[in-house]
């Protein structure tokens, strides 16, 4: 598979962190010419990187995505819906037949069915779902992607850390991302208004040399003051304008016309599937975690042809990424996770849509540590429990820091007090992990 | 129930008196003095060198940041630098004080720390409006605490006060961890669930005993009320379900004979509820106040220690940038103050005094330990000394003022009466608070992520918001001026109020230099990279 560079040639090629290493000096020429960044993805590159590093994509059903029209149907089942089940590569594992890709494929992706989170309000089950646990009153915790962020990314990483698209405007005031305790440094780059971050282009009316040059004044005339005063907060604004000129760099990752034709065509026209793209780009680069949103599925009304139109979207937007990752030797260090608020309700209302339900839904992993074909959780046969093999938020959070690497245990302090990743007593689900 | 007893005996000598009163520097002795004993003893027994005192120009930048939330102008500096008279800090700090920024910034602190998740919780603007009034009248800070928890809504002069409660009252576990926070330094929220873990203190009986002073607040047609019964059952992680009783974190039990209400109770009260909405006034207030409860037991006798020594913390850290006891909500047994016999006397001071927190705060920042340099040439003492002045952050509203300042030419603020320089300094302030909510509120460990250098790298508003050379800007007073090294002295101190260094002349001019024919454009450049150093965005 041919890959897309920049500038066409392989003299790029090096390694990541030589690449990343060089700051400051080198500044002049490096932060102002994109094809260095292609150079992350060259194959050699992508080796290096592999071993260094895991990232996740996490695909949010935003809303809330029926399980039972998606990955545990129940055809036949009063609950069931119009829609059949099929059978995948994976024996005796059927989802619904609004998935025929993801079917064909289910050897690489893990189905939780046995999801049961209790909440089933859209604001606050978002925020538990992004973090797994609750807030509490006075501890903001950091979500998912901001604890990628921190345990994944370089301090002078020349990519952002944490880039959630969310342009869809159904239930975004109530996901915001957030690195709540962790504080600004792993702070997510929003992108709600287009795919194109804020900010990281220079404005028309100053050069690039004279825009390079006047933060190297910056840096004379700070040098001073900086000399006998120590404060990690100081530090932190040093870092953070070190880091603009690299993810200034970085633009040109977010513009999809940057792709073959041939590749965007492969993952479809539409705005979810640019996203994802550009998810698969800035991963590629080095981004520990790239969320994207999609909204529009909280059908209280209309639920079949709502899961009708958008299944399939999800099932070739996250067949097509999968396959993708193959292609690029990615699979194994990039996770794609499916998850919303919660599921839906079994009982189909009057207005023939579904509600919210925190009870018995589920939830996908896909790639790095996660045993393909693999299903954890069975619900009973109209869908109203589950039966065997519960998950809460927690060991669904657990389950995937331990499929990255990261041991769930690890503790962050705030003051004096520790703060595991995921609350003490709750375990990954071991039946899950390679 | 032996332990049990112990435990609360335990937070009773913790709250009153880890030290005797006895072995405590005289009442009398000035804040300043006692602070400085303190503070000085403990450096010496730890064999710790301090700072320097800061220079003039320094010290009156840290001031007026500190007091009243922007940095001083050019004028302010030279007459204080120049001035002779050997009570000038005073002098200084009265000024301050007196003005009518102090107030406005006080509030804003305030604002900030009564909603430390992030902005108001459906803040209207009315509690900042409450907090700048009390600022400005000096209300004791007990008076405050009666008026947020009481929140009174008939009076409406009070009105702002209830803000506190009304954005929290559908969230009783939160309420009443934020009003353990915010008055008592004490985080409940570990007890909600469990015994705390690490804390023996803190147990499930704390947790609940504070919200049943608070659970039976409620909204009704948009004011808030209150029942004069109720209860809360919860499970302990062990034994059987129990009763809440309304208990101060002392373990104080208020004994109440609290009795359901009957079917025509209940009936009577719907009504005057239903009455009440229509009317579009406040509920009619229970016999019995469980907040007013927590007011009178939270001030009794030895209990107010917790009252005493959690604002006393609070203005601590506000002017030293750490508190005496870090986190400042983790006020416990087993986390020992820094200086314990300072903040037990500061406690005991303000307490005395009426809670007089100008007072308390004049004391604070007349300290020698209050204006030591920032600077440390050799391996930095223990921070908890308070040997070297911290670096502050500064807030957004801090920010965003002090960059209209520097933009301003300073010759706008010359020759002004008070009272026209302060309308000049307020319009600043107003014309910054656009830009000011694009920045973070700094929280203790702040970390100044990318989003901000962004932001100002290549964000338009700071170039056309602050960094243009119209008529009356420091950039517009630049063009006039033939000679670079003129006016890179002339930016140097609009931006840092000090004088500026041969190295940086010569980089400043270097760096004009090199832009012939596009000089405006250049020094817009310079003044950039002056006000996005850390010299600009600290106080230090």
């Amino acid at each position: 598979m041919s890959r897309s560079r920049f500038c066409g040639s392989h003299e790029h090629d090096m390694n990541r962190r030589a690449f990343l290493g060089a700051t400051g000096a080198a500044g002049v020429s490096l932060a102002a010419d994109m094809t260095q960044l292609n150079a992350l993805a060259a194959p050699g590159v992508n080796d290096a990187l592999k071993k260094t590093q895991k990232r996740v994509i996490l695909l949010w059903l935003a809303g809330g995505a029926s399980q039972l029209e998606t990955w545990d149907p129940k055809p036949g089942a009063s609950t069931g819906g119009p829609f059949r089940a099929i059978k995948t590569d994976v024996p005796g594992v059927a989802i619904s037949e609004l998935m025929p890709k993801m079917a064909q494929r289910m050897k690489n992706t893990c189905i939780l069915r046995g999801l049961d989170t209790k909440n089933g309000d859209h604001g606050s089950a978002a925020i538990t779902m992004m973090r797994g646990r609750r807030n509490e009153a006075a501890l903001r915790y950091p979500d998912l992607g901001a604890v990628l962020a921190r345990e994944m990314a370089r301090a002078d990483s020349k990519v952002p850390d944490y880039v959630s698209f969310y342009t869809q405007t159904e239930g975004r005031g109530m996901a915001p991302g957030d690195s709540g305790f962790l504080g600004a440094r792993y702070a997510p780059m929003d992108l709600t208004t287009s795919n194109y971050p804020e900010f990281i282009k220079r404005l028309a009316d100053i050069s690039d040399l004279d825009h390079k040059e006047r933060s190297d004044l910056r840096d004379v005339l700070g040098k001073q003051f900086v000399a006998g005063r120590s404060s990690d907060t100081m530090n932190s604004q040093n870092e953070a304008y070190e880091r603009v000129r690299g993810i200034m760099s970085s633009e040109k990752l977010f513009d999809v016309t940057q792709e073959p034709q041939k590749v965007r065509d492969r993952y479809g026209p539409t705005q979810f599937a640019e996203q994802v793209l550009i998810a698969r780009r800035l991963v590629e680069a080095g981004v520990p975690f790239v969320r994207v949103g999609r909204a529009w599925w909280d059908s209280h009304g209309q639920n079949f042809e709502t899961h009708q139109e958008m299944v399939p979207e999800l099932d070739h937007v996250m067949a097509t990424l999968i396959d993708d990752l193959k292609e690029r030797g990615l699979l194994d260090d990039v996770m794609i996770v499916t998850l919303s608020e919660f599921g839906r309700t079994p009982g189909i209302n009057a207005s023939l849509g579904r509600d919210h339900f925190a009870s018995a839904w589920s939830s996908t992993i896909t790639g790095c540590g996660i045993k393909g074909g693999s299903v954890y959780g069975k619900t009973d046969d109209k869908g109203n429990k589950v039966v065997a093999e519960q998950v809460d938020a927690g060991s669904l959070f657990a389950t995937i820091y331990e499929a990255l690497g990261i041991n769930p245990e690890k503790n962050y302090y705030v003051g004096s007090r520790p703060i595991p990743l995921v609350n003490p007593g709750i375990h990954a689900i071991k039946e899950v992990l390679k | 129930m032996r332990l049990r007893l112990l435990l609360t005996a335990a937070i009773c000598t913790l709250a009153a008196n880890i030290v005797s009163a006895d072995d405590l520097a005289p009442a009398s002795k000035p804040i300043p003095q006692v602070i400085d004993q303190y503070i000085d003893a403990a450096i010496a027994e730890a064999g710790a060198t301090p700072a320097g005192q800061a220079d003039d120009a320094t010290l009156i930048r840290r001031l007026t940041l500190d007091l009243v939330g922007r940095i001083p102008t050019t004028t302010e500096v030279d007459e204080y630098v120049k001035s002779k008279d050997s009570d000038k800090r005073t002098k200084l700090v009265d000024r301050l004080i007196a003005s009518p920024g102090f107030a406005r910034h006080q509030a804003a602190l305030f604002e900030a720390m009564f909603n430390p998740d992030g902005n108001g919780r459906g803040s209207s603007g009315g509690f900042r409006q409450y907090m700048t009034d009390a600022v400005r009248e000096n209300k004791p800070w007990d008076k405050i605490f009666r008026e947020v928890v009481l929140a009174d809504e008939t009076d409406a002069k009070l009105k702002g006060a209830a803000e506190f409660i009304k954005g929290r009252v559908n969230d009783a576990d939160k309420l009443t961890n934020d009003v353990s926070v915010a008055f008592f330094g004490v985080n409940v929220s570990c007890a909600q669930c469990h015994n705390h873990p690490l804390v023996m203190d803190w147990t499930q009986d704390h947790f609940y005993g504070m919200k049943m002073f608070l659970a039976r607040t409620f909204e009704n047609g948009g004011f808030l009320g209150e029942r004069g019964y109720g209860t809360i059952k919860y499970k302990p992680t062990k034994g059987a379900e129990r009763t809440a009783k309304m208990m101060f974190l002392t373990g104080t039990v208020i004994e109440e004979s609290s009795k359901e209400p009957t079917p025509a109770e209940m009936k009577q009260e719907k009504e005057a509820l239903d009455k009440a909405k229509t009317a579009k006034t406040a509920p009619p207030a229970p016999k019995f106040s469980a907040r007013g409860k927590l007011v009178e037991v939270a001030l009794k006798d030895a209990n107010a220690d917790f009252f005493a020594k959690n604002i006393v913390n609070r203005m601590w850290h506000r002017y030293f940038a750490a508190g005496l006891v870090n986190p400042l909500d983790q006020m416990h047994s087993e986390n020992r103050p820094t200086h314990p016999e300072l903040l037990s006397w500061l406690a005991r001071d303000v307490a005395a005094n009426g809670y007089d927190l100008k007072r308390l705060t004049r004391g604070l920042v007349l300290s020698k330990a209050y204006s030591r340099s920032s600077k440390y040439e050799s391996s930095l003492p223990d921070s908890k000394l308070f040997a070297v002045a911290k670096l502050k952050p500064m807030t957004p509203n801090q920010l965003a003022t002090s960059l209209k300042i520097a933009a301003t030419d300073p010759a706008s603020f010359e020759g002004k009466k008070p009272e026209e320089l302060e309308k000049l300094l307020e319009q600043a302030e107003n014309a910054g608070r656009g830009f000011a909510s694009l920045i973070s509120q700094p929280t203790d460990n702040f970390q100044i992520g990318v989003g901000e250098a962004l932001l100002f790298s290549n964000g338009d508003r700071i170039m056309r918001e602050f960094l243009t050379d119209g008529g009356g800007s420091a950039l517009g007073r630049v063009k006039l001026m033939k000679e670079p090294k003129e006016a890179a002295e002339f930016l140097v101190k609009t931006a840092y109020g000090r004088p500026a260094t041969a190295e940086e002349v010569k980089a400043i001019t270097a760096y004009v230099e090199k832009r012939q024919g596009r000089e405006a454009e250049a020094y817009r450049q310079v003044m950039w990279a002056l006000v996005t150093s850390p010299e600009f965005r600290f106080s230090y």
